[in-house]
């Protein structure tokens, strides 16, 4: 059990944030927060690195389903990134895969950005 | 605190009503999951449909009333430590995990959860909590009394492989 932390890094115009931990009702206001953040300094193309994340709930998918909408209303997306098989297999069953965009590699999501 | 007893095949929890303890309340949950024979997929399924169970007790069971009985009944949490409670135990193929509260009482019968495929695809933020564990359970059921306070009944059948 991973205390939940939260690291930005940019890549260019890509801001990415390293998530540790689990992302349930009483951690995601912290994520929130980030976000928000990054939003009020005009970046709305975010890549979420899940790699150390070791559980999501539905207050966290919620969440990131509401900041992907937002920033896609002003251009950009909130993308996942290297989500571990165990929570990619829930979200993938529930259907959250349907509109957040999952990547394997670094390289394809900041491609996918580039893109538009 | 959280007060724990642990035998073969059983687990009562019982942790303050707080979102800082669902992660410990699924890391137990899943452990037992696990000793009792559920494969790790579906272990990930108990484990979320007690997490939602548990943050639906924190979030919505003992929040602010919102009339007349419930701000009467409040005291009794405002008073105390608001808590839940988990008797959590494997019953031949199946395991049964009962969630308790003693906060406010939610119209489990009056209520219909979002089609969650409709509020994914609408990209809602919230509502999914009773959806997940329907999907993810094979029984939930709920009861509430005054006496015994609300009880949500989660059963998950250990299929033969």
């Amino acid at each position: 059990m991973k205390d939940f932390r939260i690291e930005r890094d940019a890549r260019g115009d890509v801001q990415v944030i390293r998530l540790t931990g689990s992302l349930d009702m009483y951690s995601f206001p912290r994520l929130e927060t980030q976000i928000n953040t990054l939003f009020q300094e005009n970046y709305y193309a975010v890549l979420l690195d899940c790699r150390d994340l070791d559980y999501i709930g539905s207050a966290g998918l919620g969440a990131l389903i509401g900041f992907a909408k937002q920033a896609r209303e002003k251009g950009g997306d909130v993308k996942l990134l290297n989500v571990p098989e165990r929570i990619f297999k829930i979200i993938e069953l529930l259907g959250f895969t349907k509109v957040l965009q999952v990547h394997n590699t670094e390289a394809s999501a900041l491609a996918s950005f580039a893109k538009g | 605190m959280v007060r724990l007893k642990k035998s073969d095949g059983k687990l009562l929890i019982q942790a303050p009503s707080h979102g800082s303890y669902l992660a410990y309340i699924r890391t137990l949950i899943g452990d037992l999951a696990r000793q009792v024979g559920f494969p790790e997929d579906e272990v990930a399924k108990i484990e979320m449909a007690v997490d939602e169970a548990c943050s639906n007790v924190v979030e919505h069971a003992y929040a602010d009333p919102k009339d007349g009985i419930a701000a009467e009944k409040a005291w009794q949490w405002k008073q105390g430590d608001p808590k839940i409670r988990l008797d959590v135990r494997s019953e031949g193929n199946r395991l049964v995990i009962e969630i308790n509260d003693h906060g406010q009482r939610f119209d489990f019968t009056a209520y219909r959860p979002n089609k969650m495929e409709e509020g994914i695809r609408q990209m809602q933020t919230g509502g999914y909590g009773m959806a997940i564990m329907r999907e993810f359970m094979d029984e939930v059921q709920y009861s509430s009394s005054d006496a015994a306070g609300n009880t949500l009944r989660l059963v998950k059948y250990l299929k033969k492989s």
